[in-house]
């Protein structure tokens, strides 16, 4: 698997290549001048709530629709006004879409037909692809007849058999229960290590972005808010809303005291807090964002980031506890314990200056 | 409380009525197995009389010109159909579809004698067609459109074609365009599409369809008695001469027996060819 | 360059089909509605004078009158009759499982598939051996047994697309099966059932054949008037009946397709 090397180098040889994308449906605006680039090889997720923009931008680069403004190109090829099926695209949708009146067999060689391949080439390429997926005497089943697990392998293998430059996978796991799930998010990811092919992969489960990426491309109200590895989008997010969207549920809206050295001093509602500065502040107030599970107990080092509360709910989680505090002037903190506290119990907790991240405030954000 | 409140009031008015009904054709088929009294209303003794009679080669040239007459009707409304049924369902304004429904489906709430009549308004020597065709000069006398197969056919796939429509529409309607993205995916364009995916989809709806259109037209009698004007005779028309021209009424039962014999052997035939299909159902 | 002029040419062809269907379909009420204004007896097109006489004509002609009269009384009990019938049915189709159901259903949807000629001569013998006179009774028993599977298809279909949380809520918040049925049910269903309602009543209304067959002179409704009518008379008074039917039918239509979804009980919105 191919990590880029700098993601943003203009590489003649990219898979796919969006610039300036703007799609709009009436007067809604579903993407805002969206640039992006998948390298070959690449598994990159398309990330975000419903509503974000995702699929309309998965269903620009399959075809399905037309962009307002923009340009996309596949391979190296302008494909802006390429109908769907002139593209060199493989395709998995949420339902899976199988052709309910053709057998597995018949489904998964459907694309190498439509390419005139000839019928002694497809039977052994439609018998490897099954083989990938690991779905083998199902040959002569209708979908009809097969588990919605199996539905999604031949999805899939229908859709790499054709061996396209780009695949586009559609939330391929939302329709599966939770287990079934995590097994075929494994067999995805070893499917794409085999075949090493560029693959957008929409999803709203953070869980499956972080696991399967290479780069996550966090989208909120059709724009673009992070392209990055799995790590960094999870340590650093780029501003609040990827923040909030990946877990930052504690998010404080304090008065900056003193800036320095990208270190914020902030304090509000009897709470003094320094964190590492993410954004430019141009107001007197900020937003520092804190993961529950790095509210950890105890007093921070000198007594820094150390806020006290008391315990107001406690979720038993098994590995460890969901601790909802709130302090004296009414601030509701979440955090994430090894050891159960219990109800009413006064706590004390602390943040990392480097895991207390500060983003300019909602009302002073352009 | 009993689990099944209501089922014997309302289910007994339905028995009622599928009595009635049950009785009604009991009656024609007792009188088809009776003989004809010509001068009386009342029919004789029993006999299979009518039936042989029936083996007669004017009576089975009528039977064969209808079913040919149906299942023309039937194909050609298909054709005819098929591309409205698809605007219906697929045109993106809703103005557009409440336009297209209400076109398509007002024929079928005229009634069979308006829908004739406008026809022959049509059709006839002095109708539209004719007069249109003479003012342009395309032909010098008027065609002899009223009383032919062609008159008769093309007015009875007026009258079919709305039935056509909203079977074929509501098949369409659930199949599945997610398919047919998953097609043009895998590169078939906009023709190998519908080939591959859509046309076979919509298969149950074109049974339907074909089915529902052979039964209506072989009902149909208003349309070939005016249009016909007895040198096009279906079935319906030879019932109707017997019954009241002749007053032959056992005759005219036979006749009918007969035609409901042909009707379920046609519509048996037709769902037999169509078992393979019931593979897909809905998803 | 920009889109590929294939799918255009694909895209114009398309519509011009459509375009010729819809013509197709609106040529007979488009040339009877000229035939109908024309000033003179004899049909002719363009029309050279125009004239509203013919309806002032139709309208007073005694036999429609009669026809429509009769027609109305006939359509009336027929369909009230019909939808009571076929609403019960099809609840209890929907929800319960009995010996012989399957078998009373096939019956009673038989009359799609059955000639209406067979039908009428079916009661007008009926009608005779039992010596039940033939008055409106027969007629209205013919059209219940005719119009009900349409009302039977049409309330199955709502019935099936009602939600029975609904029900199984206003039991548990203690209302007994009547009061559910009249408050939560019926008024749910009320789309379906009127759409059914107005099926079966255009239907019945309309009825030609077997009317043919079961009418007398006194009952007969208004098509087997203007069959009457037609086989005798060529002026253009049925095209001005034509017109007035096919304008109301038209208004009614619309009506159901806006604010009942006619599209809906017709099954042909698109799923997805």
């Amino acid at each position: 698997m191919s990590k880029p090397a700098d993601p943003g180098t203009a590489d003649p040889a990219l898979a796919v290549r969006l610039d300036g994308i703007t799609k709009r449906f009436g007067e809604v605006v579903a993407l805002h001048e969206v640039s992006l680039q998948v390298q070959r090889g690449e598994l990159m997720t398309l990330l975000g709530p419903s509503g974000c923009g995702k699929t309309t931008l998965l269903n620009l680069v399959a075809g399905f629709l037309v962009p307002d403004a923009g340009e996309i190109a596949i391979d190296g090829v302008r494909v802006t006004d390429l109908p769907t099926y002139r593209r060199e695209i493989g395709m998995t949708f949420q339902n899976y879409a199988l052709f309910p009146h053709m057998s597995v067999e018949r489904n998964v060689g459907f694309g190498l037909r439509m390419q005139g391949v000839p019928a002694s080439q497809i039977t052994p390429r439609v018998a490897r692809a099954l083989k990938l997926v690991q779905l083998v005497q199902q040959e002569h089943k209708l979908p009809g007849q097969l588990s919605g697990g199996q539905q999604q392998r031949v999805a899939i293998a229908r859709a790499i058999v054709i061996e396209p430059p780009l695949v586009l996978m559609d939330e391929p796991l939302s329709n599966l229960d939770a287990k079934l799930r995590i097994e075929t998010r494994a067999e995805i990811r070893r499917i794409h290590r085999e075949l090493d092919r560029a693959t957008i992969y929409v999803t709203h489960d953070q869980d499956e972005a972080l696991s399967l990426a290479d780069r996550i491309v966090v989208m909120k109200d059709g724009v673009v808010q992070q392209i990055a590895a799995p790590p960094e989008v999870y340590a650093q997010p780029a501003n609040l809303e990827v923040a909030r969207f990946m877990g930052y549920r504690n998010v404080l809206e304090l008065g900056v005291d003193a800036e320095h050295d990208g270190r914020v001093t902030l304090s509000g509602s009897e709470i003094r807090l320094t964190g590492v500065r993410k954004q430019a502040l141009p107001g007197a107030r900020a937003c520092v964002a804190i993961r529950p599970e790095e509210l950890v107990m105890g007093d921070g080092p000198g007594g820094l980031n150390t806020i006290v509360g008391r315990v107001e709910n406690v979720e038993y989680c098994g590995r460890d506890s969901l601790i909802d505090i709130v302090t004296a002037s009414g601030v509701l903190l979440h955090a994430r314990a090894a050891r159960p506290a219990a109800l009413g119990d006064e706590v004390r907790v602390h943040v990392p200056v480097e895991r207390a991240l500060v983003y300019p405030s909602d009302a002073a954000r352009a | 409380m009993t689990p099944r409140p209501f089922l014997r009031t309302f289910v007994s008015p339905a028995v009622l009525c599928a009595v009635g009904l049950v009785a009604a054709l009991a009656a024609v088929l007792q009188y088809s197995l009776r003989a004809y009294v010509p001068g009386a209303l009342e029919p004789g003794g029993f006999t299979l009389a009518n039936f042989a009679s029936l083996a007669k080669p004017l009576y089975a040239r009528v039977f064969l010109d209808t079913v040919w007459i149906c299942f023309v009707t039937a194909f050609v409304a298909l054709v005819v159909g098929y591309p409205l049924a698809y605007a219906l369902v697929r045109a993106r304004s809703a103005a557009l579809k409440a336009m297209i429904l209400v076109i398509a489906v007002t024929p079928l709430f005229l009634g069979e004698v308006v829908r004739t009549y406008s026809w022959i308004v049509v059709l006839g020597n002095n109708g539209f067609v004719n007069a249109m065709l003479l003012k342009l000069g395309l032909i010098g006398e008027p065609l002899q459109l009223m009383f032919t197969r062609f008159g008769v056919v093309t007015a009875l796939v007026h009258v079919t074609l709305p039935v056509m429509v909203i079977m074929l529409a509501a098949a369409l309607a659930h199949v599945d365009r997610d398919c047919e993205r998953a097609a043009a995916s895998l590169g078939a364009g906009p023709i190998r599409t519908f080939l591959t995916v859509t046309l076979p989809l919509s298969m149950p709806g074109i049974v339907a369809g074909v089915t529902t259109a052979f039964a209506w037209t072989f009902s149909a009698f208003a349309t070939p008695q005016l249009i016909g004007g007895g040198q096009v005779n279906m079935v319906s028309n030879l019932v109707y001469q017997l019954g009241f021209a002749s007053f032959n009424f056992p005759f005219a039962a036979s006749l009918s027996v007969a035609g409901l014999a042909l009707t379920f052997a046609v519509l048996a035939l037709l769902r037999a060819a169509a078992r393979p299909l019931e593979q897909i159902g809905p998803h | 360059m920009t889109r590929l002029p294939a799918r255009r040419l694909l895209r114009l062809f398309g519509a011009l089909v459509v375009a010729a269907i819809l013509g197709f379909l609106l040529l007979p009420a488009i040339v009877v509605a000229l035939a109908a204004f024309n000033g003179r007896a004899i049909l002719s097109f363009p029309p050279d004078t125009w004239s509203v006489r013919w309806f002032v004509k139709a309208l007073a002609y005694e036999d429609f009158r009669a026809g429509f009269r009769n027609g109305l009384i006939v359509t009336a009990w027929a369909s009230a009759i019909a939808l009571v019938v076929g609403a019960a049915f099809a609840f209890v189709l929907d929800r319960y499982e009995f010996r012989f159901k399957r078998t009373l259903e096939t019956v009673l949807l038989s009359p799609l598939v059955i000639a209406h000629f067979t039908v009428g001569l079916g009661f007008l013998i009926l009608a005779a051996q039992l010596g039940v006179a033939r008055g409106y009774a027969v007629v209205i028993v013919c059209h219940v047994v005719l119009v009900l599977p349409f009302v039977l298809r049409s309330v199955y279909v709502s019935l099936r697309n009602l939600d029975r949380r609904f029900e199984l809520a206003a039991a548990s918040l203690g209302a007994p099966p009547g009061r559910v049925l009249a408050t939560i049910t019926l008024p749910l269903l009320l789309p379906g059932l009127v759409s059914g309602w107005l099926f079966a009543a255009i239907l019945s209304f309309n009825e030609f054949t077997a009317s043919l067959f079961v009418t007398a002179q006194r009952t007969q409704t208004l098509p087997v008037a203007m069959y009457n009518y037609v086989r005798e008379y060529a002026d253009p008074s049925m095209a001005a009946i034509s017109v007035v039917y096919f304008v109301a039918t038209a208004a009614l239509l619309t009506f159901a397709t806006v604010f009942l979804g006619l599209g809906k009980v017709l099954n042909v919105e698109q799923a997805r």
